[in-house]
């Protein structure tokens, strides 16, 4: 079905000067999906939404809204919630709601009622009337995410939106993001570099480092793909002897991969319990001292570090 | 009507932001404060002014009693006569000669200001005068069949820089005011009519100015610091839009489907608003300061239309200036870079030598009048100094207009083209 995609990318590039942010991206989002970009700092991920909600010009390549070109593409469609707050600090929330849905065009009778939903859903109701220069910080988040669905945008742009929230009101955040998806059929996309984040909200993710699109699936097949099983990380006194146990342990059976990632080592196998005595023997034949050592099972963030040799954040 | 969600949200942040408001009202009246104590009591003594006649006046006969009489000699003698109020210093030193010499005399400075009265000036009042006494004949009570349209051209002329010729062209409006008031009085009374309109002798709608006080340096320096409070308002305006460029409330604004217009028109209402507080704020500070303001409430409402113009052309200024800085001190530092170099230009201080580059509608045409804050200011003295009325600064509030119109296209353009396009 031609309009099952609500955004497509197509050969998408951005360079500002030398430095190419984005780099020949091609993705489509499909309509009523949340769509998580996951990368680390600087990957490209705003950069890449910023062309997609049309704030950007790409360098080369082309974004289709509902299969309309960007530039044509209806502005009520889209509703971006910025990752750092932007808001005008002298007005009230009731007033920054109305201001942003008048310059939506939004009727006034329709305005009216959706700031009060809006306001009931992000329990800034009791705010209401509150200067947001006397806002909390959490609240501002709030707001910051109610201004981008004012208009009640098909699709949803939330950048880093866990981004300074406290678990708690991380929770609410996602409890009403799925609900965007789930009770209003949106489009969601979001960019984070949680990994909880983005393996609990998403349904399919994908994953940018340096401006290139590594992987876009579901988060199970992703986490299938490098595997079941567990992941050691041994971290040594003496991080000159990583290469030296890297290589022994290399020459272990049933043992998947060793890789150092920021001078830890990184042990993924399928039975790693079952391997640990073993490794623990290789240490002491060494001679090596440990300081600290963990055990947890395959998670998202490790198929990152298998994808980019890196951890999520430095 | 986006632009008045725009303009109302503006005014908020305006009002709310008190220190801000403060900021912008305060500092120009601290500015007159200072002024009004520095140059308050500067050249207030009651000085004689050299006046230079050039009467051409060749005289007439009247029109019942035959008499010859020469209204030209009658005003001149009223001029050198005339003394300040509550003292016996004679107001000007008359002094009689042809126009040649009196131009010689104001380029050395050694008069104030010339005078020319036409040599038709007592043939055309005695027209007038018999005009007056057909219609009453005949029982006509319209004056539009007025067959002798001549208007009557005093000419006051001198270095519009100098201090002695604002005093002796205040003072000359004033004399001249009250003898035309006195003259359509008296042949008023000389033709019994009643119902005869004023006869209008002199061209220019000359309101009834107060007396002659003796002007000080801050008289005229007054206007100038409200055109200054006007200009500084171009920071103000640049820092306040470079804000929501940096805030990014500019990029929520670009996605949405507000229009450069709508943002820019939007904030023109407010900051207008502001600039004709400013106006009226700094002249209740300048009178509290001592100064002689001239012409009633009319000239209040007059001067704070013209501050809203070149309010209008501050904030075209500032949308210029937000073109190009990157965060709102930028914006402030640069405002004030070009702000104060174009308030020494338009002349808020002091006046410039002059540098004629053309001649527009008979006028000499200087390289500051092509910034409207010059027209502005003129326009302001015209008003405030001399207590003039419309007519008298059509000239000035039109190139005023014309220059802020184009001002602001520039600003709209450069503003859209550089913050409201998508970005590269």
């Amino acid at each position: 079905m031609m309009d099952e995609f609500i955004i497509e990318a197509n050969n998408l590039s951005k360079s500002f000067g030398d430095f190419v942010a984005v780099d020949n991206l091609n993705l489509k989002i499909k309509k009523g999906e949340v769509f998580g970009f996951l990368g680390p700092n600087g990957a490209g991920k705003t950069t890449s939404i910023k062309m997609m909600v049309g704030l950007l010009r790409p360098t080369s390549g082309q974004i289709l809204i509902d299969g309309t070109e960007i530039r044509h593409a209806d502005k009520l469609k889209i509703g971006i919630c910025p990752q750092d707050i932007v808001l005008w600090e002298s007005l009230t929330c009731k007033e920054s709601l109305k201001f942003m849905g008048e310059m939506y065009e939004v009727p006034n009778d329709i305005l009216k009622t959706r700031v009060e939903s809006l306001l009931e859903d992000l329990m800034l109701m009791d705010k209401a009337n509150t200067l947001v220069s006397n806002l909390s910080g959490g609240m501002k988040r709030r707001l910051n995410l109610a201004m981008a669905l004012i208009h009640s945008p098909e699709i949803v742009v939330l950048d880093e939106p866990s981004e300074g929230l406290d678990p708690q009101s991380r929770r609410v955040l996602w409890n009403f993001i799925r609900s965007l998806r789930d009770k209003e059929g949106k489009t969601v996309i979001l960019t984070t570099h949680l990994m909880d984040e983005a393996d609990g909200l998403s349904d399919r993710i994908a994953i940018i480092d340096h401006g290139k699109l590594m992987r876009l699936d579901t988060p199970k097949n992703l986490k299938k793909e490098i595997g079941e099983g567990d992941i050691v990380e041994i971290h040594l006194f003496d991080s000159k002897m990583n290469q030296k146990l890297i290589s022994r342990l290399k020459t272990l059976e049933n043992i998947d991969s060793v890789i150092e990632v920021d001078g830890i080592i990184n042990v993924r196998a399928l039975n790693a319990v079952g391997k640990l005595p073993e490794i623990m023997s290789e240490v002491q034949n060494m001679n090596i001292e440990i300081a600290d050592l963990s055990l947890h099972p395959n998670t998202l963030e490790d198929v990152f570090i298998e994808l980019t040799g890196t951890r999520l954040r430095e | 009507m986006k632009f008045i969600s725009v303009a109302i949200k503006d005014f908020k942040e305006l009002i709310r932001d008190r220190r801000g408001l403060f900021m912008i009202l305060l500092f120009p009246m601290f500015f007159m404060i200072i002024f009004g104590f520095a140059f308050g009591d500067m050249g207030k003594s009651d000085e004689t002014h050299n006046l230079a006649v050039i009467n051409l006046d060749e005289g007439a006969k009247m029109p019942l009693s035959n008499e010859e009489v020469n209204f030209g000699d009658n005003l001149t003698k009223i001029l050198s006569d005339s003394e300040y109020e509550n003292s016996d210093v004679k107001l000007f030193k008359v002094t009689n000669t042809s126009e040649s010499t009196a131009n010689k005399l104001i380029q050395l400075k050694e008069a104030d200001a010339m005078i020319i009265i036409p040599k038709n000036f007592s043939q055309t009042i005695v027209n007038k005068m018999e005009d007056s006494i057909t219609a009453q004949g005949t029982g006509t009570t319209s004056t539009d069949n007025n067959s002798n349209n001549d208007t009557l051209k005093l000419l006051i002329k001198g270095d519009s820089s100098s201090m002695g010729f604002g005093v002796s062209q205040a003072v000359l409006v004033k004399i001249i005011g009250e003898y035309q008031d006195n003259l359509a009085a008296h042949i008023q009374s000389q033709i019994s009519g009643s119902s005869v309109e004023t006869l209008k002798l002199f061209e220019g709608d000359v309101e009834s100015v107060s007396g002659t006080e003796s002007f000080s340096q801050f008289d005229f320096l007054a206007p100038g610091m409200m055109l200054f409070a006007i200009l500084l308002l171009a920071t103000t305006v640049a820092a306040s839009l470079t804000r929501e460029v940096e805030k990014g409330t500019l990029a929520r604004l670009k996605i949405s489907k507000m229009r450069s217009f709508d943002m820019l028109f939007g904030a023109l209402i407010p900051w207008s608003a502001v600039a004709a507080i400013q106006v009226l704020i700094l002249l209740t500070v300048a009178l509290i300061m001592g100064f002689n303001w001239q012409g009633g409430l009319n000239s209040i409402v007059l001067a704070m239309f013209i501050g809203v113009i070149g309010g209008i052309g501050s904030i075209a200024l500032g949308m210029i200036i937000a073109s190009f800085a990157k965060n709102d001190t930028q914006a402030f530092n640069l405002g004030i870079m070009v702000v104060v170099p174009t308030s020494f230009v338009v002349g808020a201080f002091f006046q410039l030598p002059q540098m004629v580059i053309g001649e527009i509608m008979g006028r000499s045409f200087q390289i500051y009048d092509i910034l409207p804050w010059t027209h502005i200011l003129n326009a302001l003295k015209s008003v405030l100094i001399y207590g003039n009325g419309w007519s008298a600064i059509t000239y000035d509030l039109a190139w005023s207009v014309l220059l802020t119109v184009i001002l602001f296209i520039i600003g709209i353009g450069m503003f859209s083209k550089f913050r409201l396009s998508v970005e590269n």
